[in-house]
């Protein structure tokens, strides 16, 4: 009887090792694909790009042979480049912070409205995500430049003399990317206004609470966590992204990856380039963890029910 | 004099009548519960009364003065939500101490009153704590005393102990009553729980379809229903119909059940027949002919199921199906067995006549 119990035990225990041998592989099996475009479109090219970074320039061939921290140095002690580094930080903080206070209310709207309205509120937030990077950007240019049609317009009115420079500046730039980030903000902060109990709002209101003081009370401290995670997505897409300030700003309002790209393209300085890249990722993940260790934090009291 | 007072308040959803002409009266300091099924408007109702919802038509007076036409923050009313609805972000202390501030209470005084009305429902020592950290009892204690700290006009409860388990819900229904009670504050328990609503309320307000059907003590709703749902609603029923034979004049009639004569006070015309309702333990049987039971007729045993302290014995009679409950002290089940023929009888005065007309 015992010696039964004991292999019948053993079995058990080896079926369940057996099961677990089958789900381990099951799970590679399907992050398989996924893995494989990512180690080798991404990861590999990535890390030649690092290893590129530590080597000399060659005029003829682009890299040379020998390795250097020079490229790095030579970033971190011209003012011009640091320069760059501080106003593609602060385009991404202005362009984050104007995203919250535009989103905010849209997310608050979306998510009081029911049925078709919803749907519909819903579209127009996700539009500029379905219209192409460049013909946005451009539609912007058609309205911002010295004889387009905001000019045009203050100008017809009388309100102006001459034409306002707007496009290549810095304005342009963050205009053009609260167009195109905002929507994740609205989403983000629409997720945690939706996880919100009703209850917990006319709680508020049993105990004397006016909207005005429900809403500062309890809606803005209970949606933080989505307004952390809007903003770690808003502030990381902004530092990076390319198209909207080569096309709104150009050369006038150099940013990191805008100079990332004229060092390879134009100037084919590969090794440099991929300093600046270097520079520019390690940027943007110590923001981003920066903001997840905000973010643990604000979550702490927020229990999810 | 009444304290809370609804008068022929309407709610319409999508054009259709949720509650219709709902008219009550609630003394000062008196437990009422809303007792009835499962989308009978009973959240509705408090919903309007505690403001969430606006009245349709009709009014509500809160102390002679109407409220129906303020904004939730201006009732006054305490609430106890289903799902405590504590603000997950602060903490008891911070959660309790919020109807304070918002009071501008001072700070020593608020230290004073959250600390009274945590030890009220003995949660002293929690203060810190998150309500995430907290058993769904404990934060449905916090709920209480955050809704009893600042002094309520009014305490609204909606199905306050659905989300616990038996046992807790037990035990905390007679605290709230205890709390209640100590406190005297009038107050509406939303239920659909029948047991729960006999066993703590002043009066119950049986509601149906958006209406009240009866609003009586628990004792009188049980004994004495006035509707049909009622007496079906509350407590487990017999239907049984029987025949008049004679109608005095009275109010008194000799009817005809079971193959058995019986007189009973209910007015009627000869020939008629009429429908009654009868509990299934005011159903009584002996296995031989007494004194008490000599109207009775035989019926035959079919199923016996032991209830613990009590046995319930599954009878037919004149191809109708009897339910009879006896206490096991009364009747050792062991003298009786499935295929037994038993005497069944009941005292008149225990049937309840129906309004049903069939
Ligand atoms: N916002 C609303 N819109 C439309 N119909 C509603 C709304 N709220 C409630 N109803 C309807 O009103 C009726 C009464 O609902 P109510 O919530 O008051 O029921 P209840 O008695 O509290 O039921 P339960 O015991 O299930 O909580 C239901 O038929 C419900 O479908
Ligand atoms: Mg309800």
């Amino acid at each position: 009887m015992q010696v039964g119990i004991g292999t019948e035990n053993d079995l058990l225990l080896k079926q369940k090792k057996k099961n677990l041998k089958r789900k381990r592989i099951d799970t590679w099996l399907l992050l398989l694909p996924t893995l494989a475009i990512f180690i080798f479109f991404f990861l590999l090219p990535l890390f030649f790009l690092f290893i590129t970074s530590f080597k000399t320039f060659d005029p003829s061939s682009g890299i040379g042979n020998e390795w250097t921290l020079q490229n790095y140095i030579k970033f971190m002690s011209d003012p011009f480049y640091l320069g760059v580094v501080w106003r593609t930080v602060k385009i991404a903080l202005i362009t984050t912070l104007i995203t919250i206070f535009i989103s905010y209310p849209v997310a608050f709207q979306i998510s009081k409205s029911r049925g078709r309205a919803r749907n519909y509120f819903t579209l127009l937030v996700l539009s500029p995500l379905l219209i192409s990077m460049v013909i946005r950007c451009y539609g912007w240019v058609i309205l911002l430049s010295n004889n387009g049609v905001v000019n045009n317009t203050l100008l017809s009115l009388g309100w102006i003399d001459e034409p306002l420079t707007l496009l290549y500046t810095e304005l342009s730039v963050v205009i053009g990317m609260v167009h195109v980030l905002f929507p994740y903000m609205v989403l983000s902060i629409m997720g945690s206004l939706e996880k919100i109990d009703p209850s917990v709002i006319r709680a508020s209101q049993n105990l004397g609470a006016s909207s005005f003081r429900t809403f500062f009370s309890i809606m803005l401290p209970l949606t933080l966590p989505g307004v952390f995670a809007g903003s770690v997505m808003v502030f990381s897409l902004s530092v990076s992204s390319f198209v909207t300030p080569a096309i709104l700003g150009g050369p006038q309002v150099k940013v990191m990856s805008y100079l990332t790209y004229e060092q390879v393209a134009v100037m084919l300085n590969w090794p440099y380039g991929g300093a600046i890249g270097f520079l520019l990722i390690l940027i943007a993940s110590i923001t981003i963890i920066a903001y997840s260790k905000i973010l643990a934090r604000s979550e702490k009291g927020v229990a999810i029910q | 004099m009444s304290y809370l007072s609804l008068e022929n308040v309407v709610k319409t959803f999508n054009k259709t009548e949720v509650v219709k002409k709902l008219s009550l009266e609630i003394h000062k300091g008196e437990l009422v519960s809303f007792l009835g099924p499962s989308g009978c408007g009973k959240t509705t109702t408090l919903n309007m009364i505690a403001g969430f919802l606006e009245v349709d038509g009709g009014k509500i007076e809160v102390d002679g003065k109407p409220v129906h036409l303020l904004p939730p923050n201006k009732r006054e009313m305490g609430m106890v939500f289903q799902n405590y609805a504590l603000f997950p972000h602060m903490t008891v202390y911070e959660n309790v101490a919020y109807g304070l501030k918002l009071r501008k209470v001072a700070k020593s005084e608020i230290k004073i009153r959250v600390q009274e009305a945590l030890e009220m429902v003995r949660l002293s020592g929690y203060e810190k704590r998150y309500p995430k950290e907290l058993s769904g009892g404990q934060q449905q204690r916090v709920s209480l005393a955050r809704a009893l700290v600042i002094k309520p006009k009014v305490l609204l409860l909606d199905e306050p102990l659905s989300n616990l388990d038996a046992k807790l819900r037990q035990e905390m229904r007679e605290e709230i009553v205890d709390i209640q009670k100590k406190v005297g504050i009038t107050t509406i328990f939303v239920t659909h729980d029948q047991e729960e609503a006999l066993a703590i309320s002043d009066r119950i307000a049986v509601m149906y379809e958006g209406r009240i059907e009866q609003v009586d003590t628990p004792a009188a709703i049980y004994n004495y229903p006035k509707t049909d749902f009622v007496s079906q609603f509350i407590g487990e029923v017999n239907h049984i119909q029987g025949k008049v034979l004679e109608a005095y004049s009275d109010k008194r009639c000799k009817m005809h059940f079971f193959g058995n004569e019986q007189i009973v006070a209910i007015q009627s015309v000869k020939d008629s027949e009429v429908h009654f309702f009868i509990r299934p333990e005011k159903v009584q049987i002996s296995l031989g002919k007494s004194n008490e039971s000599k109207e009775a007729f035989l019926s035959k045993v079919e199923r016996k199921m032991f209830l613990g302290a009590k046995t319930r014995y599954i009878l037919r009679a004149n191809d109708q199906h009897l339910v009879a409950d006896i206490s096991n002290t009364v009747l050792n089940p062991n003298q009786i067995q499935e295929g037994n023929n038993v005497y069944t009888f009941w005292n008149p005065e225990d049937l309840l006549p129906s309004r049903m007309v069939r």
